[in-house]
């Protein structure tokens, strides 16, 4: 009798060492909360809201930005930084939110940048990976309604990449043709309200892919015909074996994302974002990347 | 060929490439230690829980028999997207939560080999249940399964290729940025090649222990 | 998460997809997985019976497919397989038939080790025997030593064929149109990636539950001792 209910005891233990462990696996979100709470006194005395002192009190702004958009968000592989127009952008705001220059915030470190890609940067703002994205994300309404977007700080159109012996040369070619898009990108949605809109009579079908090193593989081993994103994120995969074609449609414009929930953090970065274009120094920025 | 072989592994990619397999054995040793803990648990639950305990047991099957029973891929995704937290960790996570139902049949396999006998001799010598456990059930029952871990080694660092699907920068995902940057069908077969040989060397050298060592105990 | 789960609209929007992708992406999985398996268990039947000749250039091919496949990931092998193939026979190749050598291939290595340890377990004697009768190798293999080695390598092989299903997941990572494809493409284009994955898991779940139980009920039946069958009328 005694030894049954030694042994059930140890089970219960083991058991119990189960369940916590699933709930410690869920981490974050309880003290998170918590620290969310006691910010609110924080914020009493000053103008800053309680969810960018969440972020000071971090000391680090995390940032999510494309590891593989040249000129944009690049991730150096030789020295593993992060570089780009929208790297350069995280840190002016981050500058704002802790008080310092942009150079500084550069110097100190106070961007912790994680990768992302079209399809993964929503779910990330959502469950707390990152504090905004900054990743060549077109704003429009149905995410406004599921994020904020600050006023936009770049102008792109989608376009579409070739292989020079492809025969291709316009979007009336590509009738029955294979067009790799990006997973959770608004690109097929996009070109197929082009196409309806100019009553082209073509049907080409779509492939997802999670990234774009994925989609230019596909295109050279042909196995795709046409690789679609925005003209700023082709310029990087075009060599001499390819070519975009003039086709430029759907204007979109590029925002900076944060959760919907956190809007003094939202109205911060669209004061910095507008700052900047006020005063002519995001014009310049983008000049020194080399974007038009 | 030296020049498709200069433009793949220029010191950077390699460099890059490293870091990513660095990552991949981090994810895999971090699963290796949690699958073992949390199986041998589960097993343990699956195993002793009778009578009025039973539903444990039920509990611990059903666990096992879901995760055996769904893509590894798909756990992946589920938790990288739906759960707030660190994405290493996350991955970590995920990888503990199908590789965990894995090594809970393999303990439980083991355990079902030991002779009932073992606990009433033991309990006749004066062991308590828990101590006939530590001492006398799980070391040969460790000891009987160390062939199937060691297999099931090889597969978690095989699994963490499906990391890449999440962007966590492990070997697979690495390897395929530097492939971006390639178009020739040279270039292209030579790094998949590498990437392979890798792979093999790793799994290959393991895979080699577990024949020695099921030799030496078929001798021994 | 579970504020999510419960929230009627998603689940609309997740039924509405239902006919047009996950029932599409499903039959594709399923049939994938049965050519994918009918490939496996042509490999390995082949390489398994290749690895017990006394031959030794055909032991050693045999032993090559198995380390290689068995020691790579399949995630390489199948990108390997899009991204190269199409120069190897200049054209593309179809999906369904990448998903299908992909894992065919890929498990083939594992079946062929599956029925190398059955065959080995068949004592010598019954080749012999066989021999000594006019059978020849292959009628041999055919007639007398697979079929005594079924009872023990079917649990296994049951086991391949739910990791087989499990497997022809990878599909996804490379847009092959499959389940997996569908309910990731779906979830993460409305973000609803509760009502996307849990039903993507509940019909693998569909498939692979009722393997895993044969594969059991195959196990405890092999271990079972023969008994004799009591002639009738003897109490």
């Amino acid at each position: 009798m005694k030894k049954s209910s030694m042994k059930a005891s140890a089970l219960m233990m083991a058991a119990a060492m189960m369940v916590s462990a699933a709930l410690t696996g869920c981490g974050g979100s309880g003290s998170a909360a918590t620290t969310a709470a006691a910010d609110t006194t924080a914020a009493a005395d000053g103008a800053v809201t309680a969810d960018v002192q969440k972020i000071i009190d971090a000391g680090v702004l995390k940032v999510g930005t494309k590891v593989d958009v040249p000129k944009f968000g690049m991730q150096n592989t030789a020295t593993g930084e992060m570089e780009g127009v929208e790297v350069d952008l995280a840190y002016e705001i981050a500058g704002k939110i802790f008080g310092c220059t942009a150079e500084e915030a550069k110097a100190k470190k106070l961007v912790a940048f994680q990768g992302v890609t079209a399809k993964t940067r929503g779910p990330l703002i959502d469950n707390g990976e990152v504090d905004m994205v900054i990743a060549t994300y077109t704003i429009t309404p149905e995410r406004k309604e599921t994020w904020n977007f600050s006023d936009p700080y770049y102008t792109d159109a989608v376009g579409l990449l070739v292989l020079k012996d492809s025969g291709i040369k316009s979007i009336e070619d590509l009738d029955g043709k294979v067009i790799a898009v990006s997973q959770g990108s608004t690109t097929k949605k996009v070109m197929m309200e082009y196409i309806a809109e100019k009553g082209f009579n073509v049907t080409p079908e779509f492939e997802e892919f999670d990234g774009y090193p994925s989609m230019a593989a596909a295109l050279s081993a042909k196995n795709v015909d046409v690789f679609s994103v925005d003209r700023a994120i082709l310029a990087g995969y075009n060599d001499d074996s390819t070519e975009i074609l003039p086709d430029r449609f759907a204007e979109q414009d590029y925002g900076v994302a944060t959760k919907l929930d956190n809007k003094g953090l939202a109205d911060l970065v669209n004061g910095v974002v507008n700052d900047l274009k006020s005063s002519g120094k995001m014009d310049e920025m983008l000049k020194g990347w080399g974007i038009e | 060929m030296a020049e498709v072989l200069g433009t793949i592994f220029t010191k950077a990619n390699i460099g890059f490439m490293m870091q990513g397999l660095l990552m991949t054995l981090v994810i895999a040793a971090a699963t290796i230690a949690l699958s073992l803990f949390f199986g041998t648990a589960v097993a343990m639950i699956r195993h002793f829980c009778i009578g009025r305990m039973v539903w444990l047991s039920w509990l611990a099957g059903a666990y096992i028999e879901f995760f055996r029973c769904t893509p590894n891929i798909l756990w992946i995704l589920w938790i990288r997207f739906t759960m707030q937290g660190d994405p290493t960790v996350k991955a970590i996570f995920a990888c503990t939560l199908f590789t965990t139902a894995v090594v809970a049949e393999i303990v439980r396999g083991g355990l079902n080999g030991i002779p009932k006998g073992q606990f009433e001799g033991a309990a006749s010598q004066g062991f308590s249940f828990w101590q006939t456990l530590r001492y006398i059930v799980l070391p040969q029952t460790f000891k009987s399964i160390v062939p199937a871990l060691l297999s099931q080694v090889i597969t978690i660092i095989k699994d963490t290729s499906f990391l890449k699907a999440v962007d966590i920068a492990e070997f697979m995902r690495n390897s395929s940025i530097v492939m971006g940057q390639l178009r020739t069908p040279a270039q292209i077969i030579t790094l998949y090649g590498f990437i392979a040989l890798c792979y093999f060397v790793i799994c290959f050298s393991l895979s080699c222990t577990v024949r020695y060592y099921q030799k030496r105990t078929k001798i021994a | 998460m579970i504020k999510d789960l419960l929230d009627v609209k998603r689940w609309e929007a997740f039924f509405k997809v239902l006919p047009t992708e996950y029932i599409p992406g499903f039959v594709v999985t399923l049939k994938v997985a049965l050519a994918g398996l009918l490939l496996a268990l042509a490999l390995g039947v082949i390489f398994g019976m290749l690895s017990t000749t006394k031959i030794k250039i055909c032991r050693f091919i045999a032993r090559v497919y198995v380390e290689f496949f068995q020691n790579t990931p399949l995630v390489v092998q199948v990108f390997f397989y899009y991204a190269c193939l199409p120069y190897v026979i200049g054209g593309r190749v179809p999906k369904f038939v990448l998903g299908v050598i992909g894992v065919g291939i890929y498990h083939g290595a594992y079946i062929s080790e599956v029925i190398r340890t059955g065959i080995e377990a068949v004592p010598k004697g019954q080749f012999e025997a066989a021999y000594s009768q006019g059978f020849n190798y292959l009628q041999t293999m055919w007639y007398i030593i697979l079929p005594q080695t079924m009872k023990m390598i079917l649990p296994p092989l049951t086991n391949q064929a739910l990791n087989l299903v499990k497997n022809t997941s990878v599909l996804a990572m490379i847009a092959g149109m499959d389940l997996m494809y569908h309910a990731d493409s779906w979830g993460s284009d409305r973000g609803y990636f509760v009502q996307a994955y849990l039903p993507c898991a509940l019909l693998y779940f569909l498939i692979c539950f009722p393997l895993a139980r044969l594969a059991r009920y195959l196990e405890i039946r092999a271990k079972r001792t023969p008994v004799p069958k009591k002639p009738k009328g003897v109490a």
